[in-house]
């Protein structure tokens, strides 16, 4: 463990050395996802300026789902986006083998390989948003809230992960794993709402099968005072369960990995 | 000179013909692009019902016509999400594009052809999507021939507008080599401003003037608002010319924009 900590932290270091080199692009990079962000933002607070809640829900409170999302799925965005680019960037090139004759995880190294500088714009925009709307809603940063709202996003981090994880592994089936990722990434813009506004199979999908509603809705909820019970609490078990069974997923997959010939 | 343009048409025409090639080489895109927009829809339906809720009226839109306006906007949202600019990126960087100026045909009226033949192609792989939208969320299409003769003259020229202004954007590719962030704050502002996400009737002064300001609402706002009932036929003549001007406008500048920009191109081996 504290090898694999170690060894993070140098190719956090390389990677760093590298996006400096061009540091116009790494201003571009980090601040793109900030404009993509206030598309959807301004949307809110355009329509939200003109009624008076929805669905029981005010401004600020929708505000506090929506940055718990982005926060969450920022944390996907820069530690694992070499999930998405697995296909094209490593599989495809034959880079991937590379890592399987190295003396460290070829998942690890994977990971590692690239922090990707465009998510720090998501964390940004997401810390802003939870930061606004527990002030203007009042919601005092006790110890407690704090630790909750950690515990919450990194659960949250870790079922983006896990999710992608699991869909990522389709690569080495059939070499371009995006349109899989794609797929099943896409459906936690759901969680980016009150899951009251759903119709009841939306909310289930959301709870049970891609859980994205525990990183977004269900801490919301709590910390609003709102009941949602044993849920407020899954979000940890959750995120680790699937972690669990998204990496038995990958070492499966990677079984079955036979190197494209390149 | 007939049969100059005779071959021309000929030439063009094949380049038209390999979009529906190119796209199908593509089958899992196809299949991407068509459940995340089911997906979005999905979500921008059930926003809009909690939205009208407590009110009937949004600036003067009931629930219905906002309703189809959100739908089709969103079955169109994926013209004007394009990256052009990336592309551009791509092809100076991988050596591409010497060869494409090298070609005897020109190359923005090239991909013009091919942005436009897609057209076509586009509305028969959206049909689907809109039927699912008229069974499940009950979207109501127009049915007078002339109102869709007239969505379709809006939504190609609209098109075009938006392709001359990414002709323009993209030649930032030429000094910049991080196209990718470009690309994405470009998608953002267009999600916006074209009015995919709310009518722009709906927004405050200040953004109806900026999104005024931008190509980005003549491929989506103006087509839509027409199809989905929020605009009437007697006014499209009037953004008609609207369209006409925006296009000449841009049309002209980009090529002035690509023929500086060109000089400074360093293409990067390949």
């Amino acid at each position: 463990m504290r090898r694999y900590l170690t060894l993070y932290w140098y190719f956090l270091l390389q990677r760093f050395k590298i996006l400096l080199e061009y540091r116009a692009n790494f201003m571009i990079g980090a601040s793109s996802t900030i404009i993509l962000q206030i598309a959807g933002l301004l949307t809110i607070w355009v329509v939200m300026g003109q009624i008076p809640d929805l669905n029981g829900w005010g401004f600020d409170e929708v505000l506090l789902v929506y940055g718990l999302i982005t926060l969450a799925k920022s944390i996907n965005h820069m530690f694992a986006d070499n999930l998405w680019t697995i296909g094209w960037s490593y599989v495809r090139s034959g880079q991937f083998d590379r890592f399987l004759v190295r003396p460290i995880d070829p998942l690890f190294h994977l990971l590692a390989d690239r922090f990707c500088h465009d998510g720090i714009g998501n964390f940004l925009v997401g810390a802003a948003l939870v930061a606004k709307s527990t002030a203007s809603l009042g919601i005092a940063w006790t110890p407690f809230n704090a630790l909750y709202l950690a515990v919450a996003v990194l659960s949250g981090g870790a079922i983006f992960i896990a999710l992608n994880l699991i869909t990522a592994t389709s690569v080495f089936w059939i070499t371009e794993s995006i349109p899989v990722t794609q797929v099943i990434f896409n459906t936690h813009e759901f969680a980016q709402y009150p899951l009251t506004i759903y119709h009841r199979g939306i909310q289930i999908l959301l709870t049970w099968v891609l859980p994205y509603g525990l990183a977004s809705f269900y801490p919301a909820s709590f910390l609003l005072g709102r009941e949602v019970g044993a849920l407020a609490w899954l979000s940890p078990v959750v995120a680790l369960a699937l972690l669990v069974i998204a990496f038995r997923v990958w070492l499966f997959g990677l079984r079955h990995y036979s190197g494209t010939g390149s | 000179m007939m049969q100059a343009l005779r071959r021309r048409i000929k030439v063009y025409g094949a380049f038209a013909a390999m979009a529906p090639k190119d796209y199908f080489a593509y089958t899992a895109w196809v299949w991407v692009e068509f459940i995340a927009q089911f997906l979005t829809m999905t979500i921008f339906v059930h926003f809009w019902r909690a939205v009208y809720a407590n009110t009937s009226t949004l600036n003067g839109l009931n629930l219905p016509q906002t309703l189809n306006y959100i739908m089709l906007a969103q079955v169109l949202a994926p013209l004007v999400q394009t990256r052009t600019i990336f592309q551009f990126g791509f092809l100076i960087q991988n050596g591409q594009m010497a060869i494409e100026l090298l070609r005897p045909v020109d190359f923005q009226a090239r991909v013009l052809v091919d942005t436009l033949g897609w057209l076509g192609m586009y509305a028969l792989l959206k049909t689907p999507l809109l039927l699912i939208a008229v069974i499940l969320f009950g979207l109501q299409l127009p049915t007078s021939p002339a109102v869709w003769l007239a969505f379709g003259i809006l939504l190609v020229l609209g098109r075009a507008v938006v392709f001359y202004f990414d002709w323009i954007f993209a030649c930032l590719a030429f000094y910049t080599t991080e196209t990718w962030g470009l690309s994405v704050v470009r998608v953002g502002v267009a999600t916006f401003f074209s009015g995919i996400l709310i009518p722009i009737a709906m927004m405050p002064g200040w953004l109806q003037q900026l999104a005024g300001a931008m190509p980005f609402a003549q491929a989506i706002y103006v087509p839509t608002s027409l199809l989905s009932g929020i605009a009437s036929l007697a006014d499209a003549p009037r953004v008609l010319l609207i369209q006409l001007g925006w296009l000449i406008a841009l049309a002209i500048l980009s090529r002035a924009v690509f023929n500086v920009a060109i000089r400074k191109v360093t293409v990067q081996g390949g």
